[in-house]
């Protein structure tokens, strides 16, 4: 199995604080990985680096073969559009678009739009029907689920999921949830960040961080100033 | 897609973007409306100054004032001399006639009675006033004209005979109108030149020539210059007041228009600019998201570039049309002609539009800056 992420020695500070503290892990082909750790330990600047949505202070963030760290804004733009497909918490889908368009978006992005196949993704998330409604119209779970239809669209390597049912009721978090389950029995790498357990269970592997270490380390040791 | 979501970028900011397409539908009626105005106006200023009268005039050599003399007492040009070399210079813009200028008597009264075309007198005074009928027919020598003055003085009015004497001679006419000039020429009598120069005992002969030339103020310095060529013996005057205040005049108006064009155009920008501002803040998450859909600066630029295009664009298109209306207006208002709307004025103005519009999105520009990691967040 191909080694999709690796992170050697990762650290990222924002002026005196530092976020992840040399952190280094591995991650294959097809796994589906949780994320897991209080708030303010480093998952989502871990997920940042990983999305090329910002760069290490040092060591190194390598996905797919590429060192996310030495691109530059050009490369970090086609690294997103190529590499990674993003599911957000907060969904994040453009508000005067439809749902088919969101997903469009992502393929104009990417190279060219394709709306037939657009509207595959979305009937694969089980939207068929939903397809000219705008976010406004949608529910939450709806709205998380034509962002996986987003993120999906241009096959991406690794599917990086912040929290994806953080906004969802019960009901429409087993829905998501089936949906990555479903990605990941399709063989999708997936790095996803929860603060559920429960969630976190159905992860092949949980990584848990703590003040942007991975534990186990000593927690006495951890401090927000990077050593 | 493209266009796709440009024109769902306008729907979707239709409620903020309709400030910035009224200032621009505004900024484009006004300035559509002002260059139909300057393309117009020499025009129009060349009607209404020749409206004013003669603009240039042919005295003898030693006559400098010739309206106040009389053949009596008066240099005299010989009229086939002269007139032949009118008629072979004046082109289609100029109205022209000789006249002649003796004192004759009205049973006891003195008057100053003027021999002319009498066809011509009203395309050489427009704004004369006329009770009565104009005489349309050179040939006419039974017909003619009085000042109001003289109407008054004489007691005659539209249809009196009148009898002319000078010396020992008499000639006869019928009034066919009562001219109002609000000058001197209301107290002179307009009769056949034919008539006036028999009565006089001096044919062939006349005063002056007066000539209304339809132009710029170069154009009637020109006509006056060819004619002072051509006639070295005779004075050519062109009567400087009044080319010289319709220069003066166009030079101002243009100046006003002009600087109202770019106030105009710098307040539609600033409008622009701070729609486009407070805009800009609004799309700061999508253009977040766009950028963590890997979607690079400069299409994601395109989008807003194209949309504010396309605003400045319709904006300037639909003002123009507007604005072809307004000049047709301020045209009656102001000149009592409409103005005829020139097309050059529309690609004119849509093209300032479209510039003033991109002008006006210069705050578009931060969204460059915008870092998604950072909005993503929802900070």
């Amino acid at each position: 199995m191909a080694t999709v992420v690796q992170i050697e020695n990762l650290r990222k500070e924002f002026g005196k604080v530092c976020a992840l503290d040399g952190v280094s892990f591995e991650i294959q082909e097809g796994e589906w990985i949780a994320i897991m750790g209080p708030s303010g330990s480093g998952k989502t600047t871990l997920i940042n680096i990983l999305g090329g949505l910002d760069t290490p202070t040092s060591g190194r963030a390598m996905v797919d073969g590429v060192d996310v760290g030495r691109l530059d804004e050009a490369g970090l733009t086609r690294f997103r559009a190529e590499k990674i497909g993003f599911v957000f918490q907060q969904f994040h889908l453009v508000s005067y678009l439809t749902a088919l368009e969101n997903v469009m978006l992502a393929q104009y992005f990417h190279s060219t739009t394709d709306e037939k196949e657009a509207q595959q993704a979305l009937e694969r998330v089980g939207l068929g029907d939903r397809i000219e409604h705008l976010p406004s119209q949608l529910s939450g779970g709806e709205q998380q689920r034509v962002a996986v239809a987003r993120a999906l669209i241009n096959h991406p390597k690794l599917i990086l999921a912040d929290e994806p049912t953080g906004n969802l009721d019960e009901a429409n978090e087993k829905i998501v949830l089936d949906l990555l389950r479903e990605l990941h029995a399709g063989g999708r790498t997936i790095l996803m960040v929860t603060h559920a357990p429960s969630i976190g269970s159905l992860a092949d592997r949980r990584i848990d961080f703590s003040h942007g270490h991975l534990v186990p380390q000593p927690a006495s040791l951890a401090s927000e100033r990077c050593s | 897609m493209f266009w796709r979501l440009v024109f769902q970028l306008l729907r979707g900011s239709r409620a903020r973007l309709t400030v910035a397409i009224l200032a621009l539908v505004s900024g484009a009626a006004v300035i559509s409306g002002l260059l139909n105005l300057d393309f117009g106006v020499e025009y129009q200023l060349t009607q209404q100054f020749r409206t004013l009268g003669a603009n240039v005039v042919i005295t003898p050599e030693a006559i400098p004032s010739a309206p106040e003399s009389t053949l009596t007492n008066s240099a005299l040009i010989n009229e086939d001399a002269v007139m032949s070399q009118v008629r072979h210079i004046a082109a289609s813009n100029v109205s022209f006639a000789p006249f002649a200028y003796v004192i004759a008597h009205i049973g006891d009264t003195q008057v100053v009675a003027v021999g002319t075309w009498l066809d011509q007198l009203h395309n050489l005074n427009p704004t004369w006033k006329m009770d009565g009928v104009w005489i349309s027919s050179r040939a006419e020598t039974g017909q003619c004209l009085v000042g109001r003055n003289v109407s008054r003085q004489l007691h005659v009015t539209t249809g009196s005979p009148l009898q002319l004497q000078y010396l020992a001679r008499n000639a006869q006419c019928k009034i066919s109108g009562v001219i109002d000039s609000g000058a001197a020429d209301d107290n002179q009598i307009f009769v056949n030149l034919d008539s006036l120069q028999t009565l006089a005992d001096l044919p062939g002969k006349i005063s002056l020539v007066q000539l209304s030339v339809s132009g710029t103020p170069k154009l009637i310095a020109a006509t006056a210059s060819q004619l002072s060529t051509a006639l070295p013996q005779f004075q050519v005057h062109p009567i400087r007041q009044v080319t010289e205040a319709e220069g003066a005049l166009l030079g101002r108006i243009r100046l006003l228009i002009i600087s109202m064009i770019l106030l105009i155009l710098v307040l539609t920008a600033l409008c622009v600019l701070a729609t486009m501002a407070a805009l800009a803040m609004e799309r700061r998450a999508d253009v977040g998201l766009m950028k963590a859909l890997g979607g690079s600066i400069a299409r994601i630029v395109g989008f807003f570039v194209a949309e504010v295009g396309l605003l400045g664009a319709a904006g300037g298109l639909v003002g123009a049309v507007l604005g072809a209306g307004l000049s047709y207006w301020m045209g009656l208002r102001v000149f009592d002609t409409a103005v005829t709307p020139r097309w050059q004025i529309f690609p004119i103005t849509i093209i300032l539009m479209t510039l003033v519009a991109m002008a006006g999105a210069l705050p578009l520009r931060m969204l460059g800056e915008v870092k998604p990691a950072i909005i993503l967040r929802g900070e």
